[in-house]
């Protein structure tokens, strides 16, 4: 395992067991779902760099195009959570449970 | 939803599901998987109800999880392989990675728990759409993967079969039963899937044709509790007598359709040598077979002069379009008996 294949890995761990174990607030999770796009953007940049191959130039742009629509949507989420359940805190979220 | 919205939506999901089936390249498959799960938000929360926006948040989140872990995994297998061939996964710990981020996806037991809940709260089309054209991209993408390393789909298939009769049995609401007998019709389809991939293939067509049945009667008579499924002999008698059936047949008994796959995958495993694991399969498949008895029995023998289990509702002139549903439902019932051609067609 090269260091850079080991830097995004562990960058990758830690934002997933952070969205993994979040807590209180909903947009803390979403923050945590950023920074998995974001190790991933890097793994994608560094893999252009290293192997010196333009064919796949393209990917980390596209990568940031999707991970934007998945901002907007869990923005919107977010929003629309706070209108119908009056708070983003994750414990308010009980209307469907057993 | 205004109309042109709504058709972007539905025309954006198909798109998902054929890049997803086009692409031989990871990253291919890893976008179009990423366009289902953004086009399926806004159907799921357009009435802003309270239940449908925490559904959504729910799924959003288990998605966007197990799809940055399959493109984490597929640049991991980048890096140590130098291969995005899906066909070239060789099996090493990221094609383990891939499997279980695309577990997730599909909803099989440990990685289920979003699931019935964000049914729950879901209108029953789309809960349809939830549980046969959001399954087909990722299990494609497994089906893809062409493992050899069999114990960990094994372990996930078992797991399923279990949790999705267990979790089933003290659940009164239709959509909570439905989600678990998805898990449970997964947990099948993955058990067999590393051994006879058109095997695989046969099992979900099954249950697609099944699934779509039951929600198709379901939704005839807006039922979504098992007391509202007792007074459906006022609305539509038919339903009684089809229902049931199709209910049986989800469970697996024969002489209806659903008993084919379920008996093609134990011969296979048992000529595999793991009689024990399809023993195993068999008797937690009893599981779910008991809530399907308890839906037909609140649906038939609730009649009068039994006590009926809710009032009687008003019977207002309603059109029905049961096309597809009338196909699907008679191809659930009587299908049992072209299975011969079926294993002699499939290359099995």
């Amino acid at each position: 395992m090269t260091p850079a294949h080991f830097a995004f890995s562990s960058a990758f761990m830690l934002g997933l067991a952070g969205l993994a174990f979040h807590r209180t607030h909903f947009i803390s999770a979403l923050l945590c779902l950023e920074g998995l796009m974001l190790s991933l953007f890097i793994a994608l940049s560094l893999w252009t760099l290293q192997f010196d191959s333009m064919n796949s130039a393209s990917m980390p742009m596209i990568l940031l195009a999707f991970s934007a629509c998945e901002a907007g949507t869990g923005l919107a989420l977010l929003v629309a959570t706070t209108r119908t359940h009056s708070t983003n805190r994750l414990k308010n979220l009980n209307l469907l449970q057993c | 939803m205004a109309p042109p919205i709504y058709s972007a939506l539905i025309i954006s999901l198909g798109l998902g599901t054929t890049m997803t089936f086009a692409s031989t390249h990871w990253y291919l498959a890893w976008m179009g998987i990423e366009i289902n799960t953004l086009a399926i938000i806004p159907l799921m929360s357009q009435n802003h109800i309270p239940r449908a926006t925490e559904a959504s948040t729910k799924y959003f989140f288990a998605q966007a999880t197990a799809s940055a872990t399959l493109l984490f995994a597929s640049i991991s297998n980048a890096f140590l392989t130098g291969e995005w061939d899906i066909l070239q996964t060789p099996n090493t710990l990221t094609s383990s990675l891939i499997t279980l981020a695309l577990a997730m996806k599909i909803g099989l037991a440990p990685l289920h728990s979003w699931m019935p809940e964000v049914m729950q709260g879901l209108s029953l089309l789309n809960g349809l759409i939830l549980s046969t054209w959001q399954k087909l991209a990722p299990l494609y993408l497994i089906y893809q993967i062409q493992p050899t390393n069999s114990n960990i789909f094994i372990i996930l298939g078992l797991l399923s079969i279990i949790v999705g009769g267990w979790g089933g049995f003290n659940q009164v609401q239709l959509r909570k039963i439905l989600a678990y007998s998805s898990i449970a019709h997964l947990g099948w389809m993955i058990l067999i899937i590393s051994f006879s991939p058109p095997l695989a293939l046969l099992t979900i067509l099954i249950y697609l044709l099944m699934t779509f049945s039951l929600f198709s009667s379901f939704m005839l008579t807006r039922a979504t509790h098992i007391n509202s499924l007792a007074t459906t002999w006022a609305k539509i008698p038919i339903l009684t007598m089809s229902t049931p059936l199709i209910l049986l047949s989800l469970g697996g008994l024969p002489p209806l359709t659903g008993f084919m796959p379920k008996w093609l995958i134990l011969q296979e495993l048992t000529k595999q040598d793991l009689a024990p694991i399809a023993t195993l399969a068999a008797l937690s498949s009893l599981f779910s077979l008991y809530f399907y008895l308890r839906l037909s029995y609140a649906m038939t023998l609730t009649m009068p002069p039994n006590n009926p289990a809710g009032t009687l509702p008003w019977r207002l002139n309603q059109q029905h379009n049961t096309t597809l549903m009338a196909l699907t439902t008679t191809s659930t019932i009587c299908l049992l008996p072209v299975t011969p051609a079926i294993t002699a067609l499939l290359p099995l």
